[in-house]
C-alpha cells in the first residue's frame, strides 16, 4: 500500500468514526423513537384497548373530537396560565434569593446547602409530604400554623382555587431551589469592573441591578425560564399524587387530560392524539425560548 | 452592592435581613421536619387536633415498611417496600450502566469531531430532556404488552434511556470539552489513533467527570416516576410508585407513607452531599456552571 492510499483510508475512517461512535446511542434513541412513530399511527385511529375489534384508521377524527370537547379548552388554558403563573412566581421568586444569598448575609452556605435538598427530591415525594402537611381540617399543619395569623382552614385539595394553588405551591417548593442556585451561579460569574465604575460614578443599588445585574444576568434568566416553562408545561407527577386532576376538572392539564383518555379510559388512540397536541405545544414553547436564548447570549456578550 | 446608610438604617436593614434568612431556612426544611416527625408517630398523633409537636416516638411505621405488617388495618393497602427499594436500585444501576456505555462515545463524537450532522444529533439528544413522556409512554405500553417487557426490569431500563441518555451524553461531552485540545494533538504526534486518544487521554483525565454523572444519572433515575407508574407492575414498582401505594380508597396511612417517603429520599440526599458543586450543571444539562 503507498501512503497516497493509506492516508486517503486513513480519511475515509476519519469520516465515518463519529458515526460509529454515536451507532449504540442511536441505536437505543431509534428504539425510543419507533415506538413514537408507532404512537403518532395510533393517533389517527380508533385504538380502544378493550375493543379491539372497533381498530379502524379514522384519519384526523381524533383531533378533531378532542379540540371541540369543553374539557379540552380548560385543560388548554390551565396548562398556559399554570406555566405563565408558576415562571413568573419562580423567576421572580428565585431572582430575589439568588440576590439575598449573593449579598454577603451570615449563614449562606449553610442555607445554600440546605436549598439542595428540596433540589434532587422526587417530585412525587415532595407532593406527599406537602399532601400530609396540607390536611384540610385544623390537624393538618400548614391550616394550623395559619390559624395563627387569622386564617380560616383552607380545603387545599377539596376547593377549586384550593387546588390550583396547592399545585403551584408545592411545584414552587421543588423548583425554586433550581432557578435560585443557576441565578446564583450566574451572579457570582458577572466581572466585578462594571460595578467599581458604577459605584465611582454613585449609581444607586436599584440602579445597578436595573441596569448592570439584569441585563449581565439575562442569558442565565432565560436559561432557567427555558427549564421551568418546559417543566411546568408537561407537569404531572404533583398533581396525580395530589389532586389527580380535580376537583371538578381544575387542575387537569393537558398531560393529564391524555393520561385520563389512555390509562383510566384506554382509549390510546385518542390519548395519543392529545399527546402530539401537547408536543406541538411544547415545540413552538421551545423555539421561541432558544430564540429568546440567543438573543440574549449576543446581547450579553456585546 | 454596598449602600452605606446611617447606623440606624444599617440596624433596621440586617434586622430584615435577618428574618429573611430565617423565612427562606423554614421554607426550606420544615416540610422535612414536619414528615420526619410524623413518621415517627402514632396513628392517633397523626390525626390529632391541633398537631402534636411533642409525642411518644415509636419506630412501627418504618418497622411495617420492612415486614409489611399493618397492624389490623386493611390488607389492599399493603405495599412491599424492601422489594420497591431493591427495584429502584435495580432500574436505575442497569439504566446508568447502558447510558454510559453508550453514552461515552457519543459524547466524545459530539465533543471531538466535526462532522455534517453533528449539531442536528446534538439537539435531537438535547430535545428528549423536554419532550412529554406520555407520547412515549403510549406507545411502549401496547409495545411491551406485545413483546413480554411490561412490567420487567429490562423493560424500565430501556424506557429510563428516555431520562438518563440525553443527560449522560450533554454531560459528559460538557466535561470532555474541557480537556485542553493540545494533550489531545501531542498523543497524535505520538502516534495514539482517536480511539487510543479517548481511552489513554480524555478517559482518565475526565474520571471524576464520569463519576458525577453516574451519580447525578442515577439520583434522576431513582426519581423517575411517570415511566414506572405506566410500565411496571406490583413486582417491578420502584419507590416513587410505591411510595404512593399507601394512598387507597379505604384510606390513606399516612404515617407509612411518611416513612416510606423518608427512606425514599435518604440515597438522594447521601449522594447530593457528593456531588453538591455539579447539581445545577446536572440540572441543566451541562448549560450553567
Amino acid at each position: 500500500m503507498t501512503t497516497v492510499r493509506k492516508r486517503r483510508q486513513y480519511r475515509r475512517q476519519e469520516r465515518l468514526l463519529p458515526y460509529l461512535l454515536l451507532a449504540p446511542a442511536l441505536v437505543l434513541l431509534v428504539g425510543m423513537l419507533y415506538p413514537f412513530g408507532l404512537g403518532l399511527y395510533y393517533s389517527l385511529t380508533s385504538y380502544w384497548l378493550q375493543y379491539p375489534n372497533r381498530f379502524r384508521f379514522v384519519w384526523f377524527d381524533n383531533y378533531v373530537s378532542l379540540v371541540s370537547e369543553p374539557l379540552f379548552a380548560r385543560a388548554m388554558q390551565f396548562t398556559l396560565g399554570f406555566t405563565l403563573v408558576a415562571v413568573i412566581v419562580q423567576v421572580g421568586l428565585g431572582l430575589a434569593v439568588a440576590l439575598f444569598l449573593h449579598a454577603r448575609i451570615p449563614g449562606r452556605n449553610v442555607i445554600r446547602a440546605l436549598m439542595l435538598m428540596p433540589l434532587m427530591m422526587p417530585p412525587v415525594i415532595t407532593a406527599l409530604m406537602w399532601k400530609i402537611m396540607m390536611a384540610s381540617t385544623n390537624g393538618g399543619i400548614l391550616n394550623y400554623m395559619l390559624s395563627f395569623i387569622g386564617v380560616d382552614p383552607i380545603n387545599w385539595f377539596g376547593s377549586t382555587q384550593g387546588a390550583v394553588v396547592s399545585v403551584l405551591i408545592i411545584d414552587t417548593w421543588g423548583n425554586l431551589p433550581f432557578v435560585a442556585l443557576v441565578l446564583l451561579g450566574g451572579l457570582q460569574a458577572l466581572p466585578t469592573e462594571p460595578y467599581e465604575a458604577a459605584q465611582v460614578d454613585g449609581a444607586s443599588p436599584v440602579a445597578m441591578l436595573r441596569y448592570l445585574t439584569l441585563p449581565l444576568l439575562s442569558p442565565f434568566l432565560v436559561l432557567v425560564m427555558t427549564f421551568r416553562t418546559m417543566d411546568s408545561l408537561r407537569i404531572f407527577d404533583v398533581i396525580y399524587a395530589t389532586t389527580a386532576g380535580g376537583p371538578n376538572d381544575a387542575t387537569t392539564n393537558l398531560l393529564f387530560m391524555a393520561y385520563q383518555y389512555s390509562f383510566q379510559w384506554y382509549q390510546m388512540g385518542k390519548g395519543m392524539a392529545q399527546a402530539v397536541v401537547l408536543l406541538l405545544l411544547i415545540v413552538i414553547a421551545s423555539y421561541v425560548l432558544l430564540r429568546l436564548w440567543n438573543r440574549a447570549a449576543e446581547n450579553a456578550a456585546q | 452592592m454596598t449602600f452605606r446608610p446611617g447606623f440606624r438604617q444599617r440596624y433596621l436593614w440586617n434586622a430584615v435581613l435577618a428574618a429573611a434568612a430565617v423565612v427562606l431556612l423554614v421554607w426550606t426544611i420544615f416540610p422535612f421536619v414536619w414528615i420526619l416527625l410524623t413518621s415517627l408517630k402514632s396513628p392517633t398523633d397523626i390525626i390529632s387536633i391541633p398537631p402534636k409537636f411533642v409525642f411518644t416516638p415509636t419506630i412501627d411505621n418504618y418497622t411495617a415498611l420492612v415486614i409489611g405488617e399493618q397492624h389490623g388495618q386493611y390488607a389492599s393497602a399493603r405495599p412491599d417496600f424492601p422489594r420497591f427499594f431493591l427495584n429502584s436500585i435495580i432500574v436505575s444501576i442497569g439504566a446508568v450502566a447502558l447510558s454510559i456505555a453508550a453514552g461515552i462515545p457519543a459524547a466524545y463524537a459530539l465533543a471531538r469531531f466535526n462532522f455534517p450532522l453533528k449539531n442536528v444529533f446534538a439537539f435531537l439528544f438535547m430535545s428528549f430532556r423536554f419532550v412529554p413522556f406520555i407520547a412515549f409512554v403510549i406507545p411502549l405500553y401496547i409495545l411491551y404488552h406485545t413483546l413480554g417487557l411490561y412490567n420487567t426490569h429490562v423493560g424500565l431500563i430501556l424506557a429510563y434511556q428516555l431520562i438518563s441518555l440525553p443527560f449522560t451524553i450533554w454531560m459528559l461531552r460538557s466535561f470532555f470539552m474541557e480537556i485542553p485540545l493540545e494533550i489531545q494533538e501531542a498523543a497524535k504526534i505520538d502516534g495514539c489513533s482517536r480511539i487510543g486518544v479517548l481511552i489513554r487521554i480524555i478517559l482518565p483525565l475526565s474520571a471524576p467527570g464520569i463519576a458525577v454523572t453516574v451519580i447525578l444519572g442515577f439520583m434522576f433515575c431513582w426519581n423517575a416516576f411517570n415511566f414506572p407508574l405506566m410500565l411496571a407492575g406490583r413486582q417491578t414498582f420502584p419507590v416513587t410508585v410505591g411510595a404512593i401505594q399507601f394512598i387507597s380508597y379505604e384510606q390513606v396511612l399516612w404515617g407509612q407513607m411518611a416513612a416510606a417517603s423518608i427512606v425514599s429520599v435518604m440515597p438522594q440526599l447521601i449522594l447530593s452531599l457528593l456531588v453538591q458543586k455539579y447539581i445545577v450543571r446536572g440540572l441543566t444539562m451541562g448549560a450553567a456552571r
